[in-house]
């Protein structure tokens, strides 16, 4: 076997951008007296992420680390993506770190090291790289969402959300034993060959550790029955780590699941077909009803991406590359629209999370309201925005699978959400205004929301721009 | 032959015009903005007019660009004879939703008039689109600013109105998303053209059918999903009145022709009875409903239910006279229909009132608009002479044709027809003069006059010339009649 070689280390150009940036925050956190700085310099480190995202591919996919990293358009695509919503989130955050007491530099930091761990989770070719990725991400999340000290709520979201985590994790490497067990090994290929030679044996155990897996991932992408910690842990938390929760944590979760259904699981596609299509129905029902009856702006946002989970795993029932492309667009879409409307929530303060806040908003700041418009009906589905590409590729994928009904059921449901969003556009439009008017907003928060915007509605009118990036592994 | 991609421009200018107000327009100008526009968006047509093969059944005008090339889906834009009247109709009527609503629209003028163009694009591209997927979202795209039409400038009941609508349709229309992906995987294409030549088992075709019913029965309306019609007719705005019943109604029609007839042509079959059997209850049970109403805009709300059971009736005879007819009377309804919520707008924004009981004797007080108004009702009771005359003729004669119950049934439709409009015009215009109005002011200004007065005409160039839009007709419904399968 070779060793890892030094050579290696360049494919890891947007993660080590990250990584230095954040210890360097760490470093000099205690001297981070105003958060604009600190706010610029993680803006500035994710916008050198994605701009190095191709480096490593300059001679095409290339594994590297004993086959345990693997750099190829799969990978990157999502990388770019998490540094996207990464620059979005902190550029939400402008405000909540200098009004809530939030150590910057800390804060920073641990949004920085999150990223990071989803980016290596997306490219692991190996269970082990895959669940450090993932402990990474969700330990430094649980410090996020805990981050306003002194309110209850947030210590309380904090606390069930490392609880919940911290079993379903457990749950995830248990799975990742019994894999190793039978397997020998735990790198994709390995487990891959193992599956494909069995035949019949140990069929149960198999199961038993797929479940666990896919369980573990579930919990991650917040998909029912693994969803309970959701709502709560973004009711608690500032609104822009709940988005930060939202997208890209769950796009890394999608993204891995995406991964192992057609890499390593792949001869047990039919089972992991069924496990997947449960999963989404539930979800996509759940989702979609108890979001009718949410007052919080944040729960109805956390029901919304329930069932969206539910609507991205569509894509993944048939194990084919476009079901995973299908995917891939829904969650690009996906992250864009869902950070808008967390966006609006944060720009509007106090009044944003509770949904009669908007009342008349469309009077008061008309801007506002038509962005926030377009973040519901994309949400909905609705064309002309990029939630109607999604929707379509990902219900294409589910009748290619051959579940009609699902799909039957999925738009059902999509009428009942399209009730809860545009009830948020009814108060928004149809309501005399019941608040005062609030102050306005600072161009960081007003520039992040004219970005998800322009993707939204961008992705909605020229899809083709999406399917250039999309890259699905082999 | 024409230098500039004539339907592309037809369909975006109105969109250019809502952008152009939602950043330059302030309340005042916004009005001026959006009446430009539609005015430059008829005139864009002007092409259209003019370079028309009526002698082709093929689509003309025809614009087609890769859009995504993944899907193989690409932008296509082009108009046939059955599509071309709509498009021009759409055109027009956006014109007299903008001069209708001059005044009557005071609060917010900025986001009316940016959803009223909004709507008139989705309108047009509707029916120049040449591909299902162009299709559904222009279908889609239309309902978002109906809803905020309805729901922000409309009457008392209008959130309940708003919510009811957009529950309907979306209803409707989901299904037809499904429908349009499982074409799509069954065949790998959605261009019309294409999907009318590929041949889907029958089985496959009744499921979608189905799924393609749901969405354009709840457009249309159709009996029995036609409960929202009355509520967001009577509630939204004038303007917005006119656009569902002058164009919103006529969509789902418009996806039978389209879709439906040729595509899912042994499907048909199967459900040509109970499609028949509805159309005709519609027609009736429409006009019964219609008589007991004491709400003048809700009684001509329901009389578009009666209306478009005649045109549906049409469609499905399947045969020449039938299907042209009902063409001919989808346009005619959507003339007669804005003249008489564009006349009932008028005199509401003076009383503030739609109760028939308030009204009485407005024809000495107001001569000219109880003229124009008597005009309007005539035809829409399809007196001769008038254009719902011939539409109504050929689609009875068709019924005929097909069935000799189906003609009685719509005969009696008419009967009951003639009944609640010269009733509403008997008590809303003759008699003694009320006491409620009798201090006001209830003739129409020049504006309102001119804003009324291109329907007039239409009414009776329509009625002693219908061969205007019957010469468009006849190639493609022939067309459609062969190669829909029809004539086997």
């Amino acid at each position: 076997m070779i060793g890892p070689e030094l050579a290696d280390i360049k494919l890891l150009w947007p993660e080590l951008v990250l990584v230095a940036t954040a210890l360097g925050l760490i470093l000099s956190a205690s001297r981070i007296r105003k958060g604009l700085r600190a706010s610029t310099v993680t803006l500035v480190a994710g916008c050198a992420s994605i701009l190095v995202y191709r480096w490593p591919l300059a001679e095409g996919p290339r594994a590297g680390f004993e086959n345990m990293i693997v750099v190829d358009g799969y990978s990157q695509f999502f990388k770019v993506l998490v540094s996207s919503a990464l620059i979005l989130i902190v550029l939400l955050s402008a405000r909540r770190v200098e009004t809530d007491n939030v150590r910057a530099g800390e804060y920073y930091a641990l949004l920085l090291l999150a990223s990071v761990g989803m980016m290596f989770a997306v490219s692991s070719t190996d269970l082990i790289p895959l669940y450090l990725g993932l402990e990474l991400t969700t330990i430094c999340s649980y410090i996020l969402v805990g981050t306003t000290v002194e309110k209850r709520i947030s210590n309380e979201a904090a606390t069930k959300y490392f609880l919940l985590s911290a079993f379903t994790s457990a749950l995830l490497l248990y799975g990742i034993a019994l894999i190793y067990g039978m397997a020998g090994s735990t790198s994709f290929e390995a487990v891959a060959s193992f599956l494909s030679d069995t035949e019949g044996e140990n069929s149960k155990l198999i199961l038993v550790a797929i479940g666990l897996i896919v369980a573990g991932l579930a919990f991650k992408i917040a998909a029912v029955p693994f969803h309970s910690w959701a709502p709560d842990a973004y009711e608690g938390a500032s609104a822009p780590i709940a988005a930060f929760l939202a997208t890209a944590s769950k796009a890394a979760g999608l993204a891995v699941l995406g991964r192992i259904c057609i890499s390593a699981f792949a001869e047990e596609a039919h089972l992991l077909s069924l496990i997947l299509a449960t999963m989404a129905t539930l979800s996509i029902i759940v989702g979609s009803v108890i979001a009718l009856s949410q007052t919080n702006m944040k729960r109805l946002l956390a029901y919304s991406s329930i069932s969206h989970a539910g609507y991205a795993l569509l894509g993944l029932l048939p194990g084919t590359p476009e079901g995973v492309s299908a995917t891939m667009t829904y969650v690009f879409v996906y992250v864009f629209m869902t950070l808008g409307a967390f966006g609006v929530v944060t720009a509007l303060g106090r009044r944003g999370e509770r949904i009669d806040g908007y009342e008349g908003l469309a009077r008061q700041q008309p801007v506002t309201a038509l962005l926030m418009l377009i973040f519901l009906l994309s949400l909905t589905g609705i064309p002309p925005t990029g939630g109607f590409i999604a929707k379509f590729g990902v219900i294409l994928s589910a009748l290619n699978a051959g579940y009609f009904a699902l799909a039957v059921l999925a738009v059902a449901c999509s009428v009942i959400s399209a009730f809860v969003y545009l009830r948020v556009a009814v108060i928004m439009y149809m309501k005399a205004p019941q608040v005062e008017e609030t102050s306005s907003y600072p161009l960081m928060v007003s520039t992040a929301l004219l970005v998800s915007a322009l993707v939204t509605v961008i992705g909605g009118i020229l899809p083709g721009v999406l399917n250039f990036w999309e890259a699905v592994p082999q | 032959m024409t230098t500039y991609p004539v339907l592309t421009v037809t369909t975006f200018l109105p969109l250019l015009g809502a952008i152009s107000i939602l950043l330059l327009g302030n309340q005042r100008s916004a009005r001026w903005i959006a009446l430009l526009t539609t005015i430059a968006t008829l005139s864009a047509t002007a092409p259209l007019y003019w370079n028309f093969d009526k002698s082709s059944s093929n689509l003309q005008f025809v614009e087609s660009v890769e859009w995504i090339p993944a899907w193989g889906i690409s932008y296509g834009m082009g108009v046939d004879g059955i599509s071309f009247p709509f498009v021009l109709l759409a055109a027009l009527l956006s014109i007299l939703c903008v001069s209708g609503s001059w005044v009557a629209i005071d609060t917010r003028t900025k986001e009316f008039y940016a959803a009223l163009l909004v709507a008139e694009t989705a309108m047009i591209g509707l029916f120049a689109a040449t591909n299902l997927f162009l299709f559904y979202i222009f279908w889609e795209l239309m309902i978002v600013p109906l809803f905020l039409i309805i729901g922000v400038w409309g009457g008392p009941k209008r959130i309940y109105a708003s919510i009811k609508f957009l529950i309907f349709t979306l209803s409707g229309s989901v299904l037809m998303l499904v429908g349009m992906i499982a074409l799509y995987q069954a065949s790998g294409t959605l261009d019309f053209k294409e999907l009318t030549i590929t041949q889907f088992p029958t089985e496959f075709q009744g499921w979608i059918f189905a799924a393609f019913l749901a969405a354009f029965a709840v457009k249309v309306p159709m009996f029995p999903v036609h409960t929202w019609l009355p509520d967001a007719h009577t509630e939204a705005p004038t303007a917005g009145s006119v656009i569902l019943a002058g164009i919103l109604l006529k969509m789902g029609a418009y996806g039978f022709l389209r879709i439906s007839i040729p595509i899912l042509d042994e499907a048909l079959q199967l459900f040509l009875k109970p499609m028949l059997i509805v159309s005709v209850v519609a027609i009736v049970y429409g006009a019964y409903i219609t008589l007991v109403q004491t709400d003048i805009k809700r009684l001509i709300a329901f009389s578009s239910i009666s209306h478009m059971g005649f045109v549906t009736l049409g469609i499905f005879t399947l045969n020449q006279s039938g299907v042209e007819g009902a063409i001919l009377q989808m346009i005619n309804h959507g003339i007669i229909s804005a003249g008489l919520f564009l006349c009932v707008g008028m005199i509401y924004e003076r009383t503030h009132s739609r109760e028939i009981r308030d009204y009485g004797g407005v024809g000495k007080l107001a001569p000219i608009y109880s003229t124009l108004l008597a005009l309007f009702c005539l035809a829409a009771a399809g007196f001769p002479g008038m254009n719902s005359f011939v539409g109504e003729f050929l689609i009875i004669s068709g019924a005929y044709e097909t069935k000799m119950w189906l003609g009685t049934m719509a005969i009696w439709g008419v009967a009951l027809g003639t009944a609640y409009i010269v009733w509403l015009y008997y008590r809303v215009v003759m008699g003694k003069t009320n006491a409620k109005i009798e201090n006001l002011n209830l003739e129409l200004s020049a504006r309102e006059i001119a804003t009324l007065a291109p329907l007039v005409l239409l009414v009776l160039c329509l009625g002693f010339q219908p061969d205007l839009v019957l010469s468009y007709l006849h190639a493609p419904v022939t067309e459609l009649l062969t190669t829909g399968g029809v004539t086997q």
